[in-house]
């Protein structure tokens, strides 16, 4: 007889006591899940809130973007390494803001002096996702430039970058393409989104130099030194790269403004909440330890001349401490998944009730399946450490006890 | 003693109660493999304490010599290896108590099973049957004990002690709850089914009468200073 075997037996007679005493189980198990279900749904609920908070910020670009503030001399090289680091998500140079302006005009007459010009490029987190990057003269119109000109996707524009050359005024016309136009929740001025070469040509016109991109001969006035920009658009990796990007910066002098503080608000809501969750889990787990091991303990206390009669038929002692923890893990595992099937009817409903307001990847309510089965096991593993004095009790009895009632 | 005992215990003295509790000593005890014994003596006399000494269950407190089976069950007790006697208890001695030996949460055919799968035994439903048929409980195999009478409860804790073929049967006042009548028809059984085993048996009665009356060794549990002492007698 192995005391693995005489374990293995132990365990069984405890499953079928658990079951032979149903009613008394049934109760251990509705009142775990009682302890349970409010807090699997207050994490649900604070997860979820989260969750969305960080996807709306996310869903945001903004959020992500750093401005630097004045006017810099950026070199292609300074900006190419930037962009090799891993917390920047986006960043591209560009000019002078004064001389990022030009006028259009729509097939229809309708036309916009100065729009501002912004440089853009393929993964352009402004741009749709799917989105074809702008090359040669395709651009991207802002909402609200669209609606300035009257023009879809498609469209023609007609353009024109003037400069003054010794009192003469010059200028450069060309006509564009409309590649697309931009969500309104993308940006809200008015604004034509250019590839970074076609911008840097309109500043050199702008300079006096030649923009053969433009069709100004370099016959002008000769052509643009080195090319530094003035200026760049960046955005972080990330909500997490946003604050250790905006350190370095500052760390070469440059004023940088971002949107620190909401991403803290959530950060700090997520601080709060989670403290909140960890202490009513606390005070939960706390009482629910100590009433099931007061439970098993009394189980064990009405159980003794039975547990004496297995001692006395040749359990070994060790195999009575298995009774109260396959006991208590029982519990802990039904009464787990009894309260994960309530917690997911409890989510459905919120989300039913509240969830209106919200996009496709947003919750009210939110527990990952990981998480879950990590509770569960944590409920399991607090299960047995209340079973421990029970077993400790177990593994003591006389198995001369069952020989007469005491 | 001789060497085929399957019980042997010389000077052997057990103490319950701590010290200047009950002591009881036993000068000398010997029971061959199917041999019957009877232990009889008034209530407090030390007839329990010497069954619990029987049965591996209570320790010695002083022992010149005592094994069971062939093994040294003295030392077993001064190592403390409490295990080993545990498997020696499954192995080889069923009991017999004065009432319960059942447990309430498997059925009685469970209970009847549980020494032998505790051993890792295949189960011998023909053996079983055969008992349950003899003890006539053989309508009541599935059913759990709360739902027996305390008559079929004591006949299907007598398959209970027999169920591994245990050498040693120890039975503490097993009629003890049962009605005359039936006192007499489950003590019949129990003696005949101990014999069609070959068991030795150890029986614990207040009853001497009754006891004297068996063809078996008989021992009484008689007063001493501070305890008491369990001595052989003559039937006659």
């Amino acid at each position: 007889m192995s005391r693995i075997h005489a374990w293995g037996r132990a365990a069984r007679l405890a499953l079928a006591d658990f079951r032979h005493d149903g009613r008394v189980s049934a109760c251990l198990v509705l009142a775990l899940a009682a302890v349970m279900t409010p807090l699997l749904v207050l994490f649900g609920l604070k997860s979820g809130m989260i969750f969305t908070l960080q996807q709306r910020l996310l869903a945001d670009p903004t959020n992500l973007e750093l401005v630097i503030v004045g006017s810099q001399r950026l070199s292609p090289d300074w900006v190419a390494a930037l962009q090799g680091r891993a917390d920047v998500g986006f960043a591209i140079g560009r000019s002078r803001s004064l001389s990022a302006t030009i006028d259009l005009r729509a097939a229809d007459g309708r036309s916009y002096p100065g729009m501002e010009m912004i440089p853009t490029a393929p993964g352009d987190p402004l741009l749709p996702k799917d989105a074809a990057a702008p090359s040669g003269h395709g651009v991207w119109l802002s909402t609200a430039a669209a609606q300035r000109l009257g023009v879809a996707a498609g469209a023609e524009l007609s353009a024109q970058a003037t400069r003054t050359v010794q009192g003469d005024i010059q200028a450069a016309r060309f006509s564009l393409t409309v590649a697309g136009i931009l969500p309104e929740s993308a940006f809200a001025r008015a604004a034509v989104f250019v590839p970074l070469d076609f911008l840097m040509a309109t500043e050199d016109f702008r300079d006096g130099y030649a923009a053969p991109l433009l069709g100004v001969g370099g016959d002008s006035a000769g052509t643009a030194g080195e090319r530094l920009y003035a200026g760049l658009r960046l955005y972080a990796r990330d909500l997490d790269a946003v604050a250790p990007l905006a350190a370095f910066l500052r760390a070469q002098g440059m004023e940088v403004r971002t949107r620190a503080a909401e991403i803290d608000a959530v950060r700090a809501i997520d601080r709060v909440l989670g403290l909140i969750v960890s202490v009513l889990t606390g005070i939960g787990a706390a009482g629910f330890l100590l009433s099931l091991g007061a439970s098993l303990w009394a189980n064990i206390e009405r159980k003794r001349r039975d547990l004496a009669l297995l001692r006395l038929i040749g359990f070994p002692a060790s195999a009575m401490a298995l009774f109260p923890a396959v006991q208590g893990a029982m519990v802990a595992g039904l009464g787990g998944l009894l309260s994960g099937a309530v917690y997911l009817a409890v989510a459905a409903g919120f989300d039913a009730a509240l969830g209106s307001g919200l996009a496709g990847n947003e919750f009210v309510c939110r527990l990952p399946l990981t998480d879950f089965l990590l509770a569960l096991a944590g409920t399991i593993l607090a299960a047995l450490v209340a079973a421990w004095a029970a077993s400790r009790r177990a593994v003591l009895i006389d198995p001369a006890e069952s020989l007469r009632d005491v | 003693m001789s060497d085929d005992a399957l019980l042997t215990l010389d000077d052997v003295t057990v103490e319950r109660g701590g010290a200047g509790g009950f002591v009881l000593t036993i000068p000398a005890f010997s029971l061959k493999p199917g041999e019957i014994a009877t232990v009889t003596g008034p209530s407090g006399s030390g007839k329990s304490t010497a069954l619990d000494l029987f049965g591996l269950v209570l320790r010695p407190a002083r022992a010149g010599n005592f094994r069971f089976s062939g093994r040294d069950a003295a030392a077993s007790w001064r190592a403390g290896d409490e295990d080993s006697l545990a498997a020696l208890r499954a192995r080889a001695i069923g009991y017999i108590l004065q009432t319960g030996g059942l447990l309430p949460f498997l059925s009685v055919r469970d209970n009847i099973g549980l020494s032998p799968s505790l051993l890792g035994r295949t189960a011998e439903p023909q053996r079983l049957d055969e008992m349950a048929g003899i003890l006539g409980i053989a309508s009541k195999l599935d059913r759990m004990p709360s739902a027996l009478s305390i008559g079929e409860r004591q006949r299907a804790a007598i398959a209970r002690a027999l169920a591994h073929r245990p050498a040693l049967l120890l039975a503490d006042e097993p009629t003890a709850s049962l009605d005359p009548v039936n006192a007499e028809a489950v003590l019949a059984l129990l003696l005949r089914l101990v014999r069609d085993l070959g068991a030795a048996l150890i029986l614990v009665s207040h009853d001497w009468d009754r006891a004297r009356g068996l063809d078996a060794t008989h021992y009484q549990a008689v007063p001493a200073p501070g305890g008491g002492r369990l001595v052989r007698v003559e039937a006659s």
